[in-house]
């Protein structure tokens, strides 16, 4: 209980509001994702029967663009649930804080505030293990992102390979294979350092 | 579930409502907050009470970074104004608040110290964020005895406070005033009874008249546009405040 005392929770919605902002970012990118795998699928079409190799690597990674777009969407869910509970958790800190200053006023005020004391610390347990399971499922969801990331990254490096035999298009497929590469880098990279920040 | 919605966007320069909840509970009252950007500062309007602080921050954050809210306003004192004073401060003791000064050392039993607060004189006074240019318009009596909307001259917004609000029922829960004659039967009574002075109210029509508002956005109900804003400030005007007791 004592390390859910004291200012530690106002930390831990500013630990909460920074992984937010990785991932909102994170989001941001992802969503480019989808676009330039579009647009990946269109200038393999064009280039036709050269670049039937890239043809199928850029409709895998259109499977992948739509897979990361749901990772993404479960990212958003979890840390918005995350954001939500921290920010109750503020509440229910200020009402401990209250109580604690009567009980430091001597042993009468402390048994007359015990009944009060054991229901909030009740609901900030309960809180903290909401806390814990939000962390846990954001998590799990990083890491199954993670993973997805590889895929992708391998098909970005596949559809570079694929683009040398692309003929007089192979300049645009190489372009278009290295932007994929460059997103999936960048997600992978921050969310790589999240995992780090809130393995802390 | 509290979301956050743009209703205006010019560039760095936009609103955002952080709209009524209809999954709140039933015995609180359903309220608007507002937030004012501009570039990387922001500005939050009548931040709520204590009990709607989680779903407020957690509406906002989806969106933006809360750590770019610099400044408060509360349109006057009351709790679901205010209240969740403390629990801003807990998580960015830097912000500043902005009220009347007749509030000065009341809105303290809700948290901050002498450094948080910024008091606005009985006349108003302008508000820069990020060099945009806000004022803080009086609207005393209406119904706070100390009280105050925000005008945002460039988006031409007037954020009213509890002028204008109307206690919907749940199936009318649009962002926007659709049906001016249908919505405005569920303002009447709020203004007989909150609003107790006729004096300051036809004061507070006349000035406000005389500005550009496209938007009038209460902190309770749904927001004015166009036409409306004008029929709302007229319909005010003719109503007799001051006179809702329940017999």
């Amino acid at each position: 209980m004592e390390e859910i005392r004291g200012n530690s929770h106002a930390a831990d919605l500013r630990r909460v509001v920074k992984a937010n902002e990785d991932i909102k970012k994170v989001i941001r990118i992802s969503s480019g994702v989808n676009l330039v795998a579009l647009n990946a699928m269109l200038i393999a079409k064009r280039s036709g029967e050269r670049s039937r190799g890239f043809a199928v690597v850029s409709s895998e990674l259109r499977v992948f663009s739509h897979k990361l777009d749901g990772a993404m969407s479960g990212l958003g869910t979890l840390i918005f649930e995350l954001v939500s509970d921290a920010a109750a958790m503020q509440k229910q800190r200020q009402e401990h804080g209250h109580l604690l200053a009567i009980v430091a006023q001597g042993k009468r005020m402390r048994e007359l505030v015990a009944p009060a004391l054991a229901r909030v610390d009740e609901r900030i347990s309960g809180t903290v293990q909401e806390i814990g399971r939000d962390w846990q499922k954001l998590s799990l969801q990083l890491n199954r992102v993670l993973q997805l990331c590889e895929t992708g990254g391998s098909l970005a490096r596949s559809a570079k390979i694929e683009a040398v035999y692309g003929g007089d298009m192979s300049n645009i497929l190489k372009q278009v294979a290295s932007r994929i590469e460059e997103t999936v880098n960048e997600i992978f990279s921050t969310l790589k350092l999240l995992r780090t920040q809130l393995a802390e | 579930m509290k979301k956050l919605k743009f209703i205006y966007e010019n560039g760095p320069h936009k609103w955002a409502v952080v709209a009524r909840d209809p999954e709140k509970p039933g015995y609180l009252i359903d309220t608007n907050e507002y937030l004012v950007l501009n570039g990387s500062e922001a500005l939050l309007a009548d931040p709520g009470g204590m009990e709607i602080f989680s779903a407020v921050f957690s509406a906002i954050s989806a969106e933006i970074d809360p750590y770019t809210i610099r400044y408060l306003f509360a349109s006057h004192q009351d709790p679901d104004i205010i209240s969740s004073l403390a629990l801003w401060l807990n998580f960015n003791p830097d912000l500043k608040c902005y009220l009347s000064w007749l509030w000065g050392s009341f809105i303290p039993h809700f948290g901050g110290t002498a450094e948080t607060f910024i008091a606005i004189p009985d006349e108003g006074m302008s508000i820069s964020l990020g060099g945009l240019m806000l004022e803080a318009v009086p609207a005393h009596y209406l119904h706070s005895s100390g009280n105050f909307n925000l005008y945002d001259r460039k988006a031409k917004i007037l954020f009213s406070g509890d002028v204008g609000a109307a206690l919907l029922p749940p199936e009318e829960n649009g962002l926007f005033v659709e049906n001016f004659d249908r919505h405005i039967r569920h303002a009447r009574d709020f203004h007989r009874r909150w609003m107790g002075s006729n004096a300051a109210k036809l004061n507070w029509c006349e000035r406000v008249s005389r500005l550009d508002i496209d938007m009038l956005c209460p902190q309770h109900g749904a927001i004015y546009r166009g036409e409306d804003v004008k029929r709302f400030i007229d319909w005010f005007a003719a109503l007799e405040v001051g006179s809702g007791i329940r017999e």
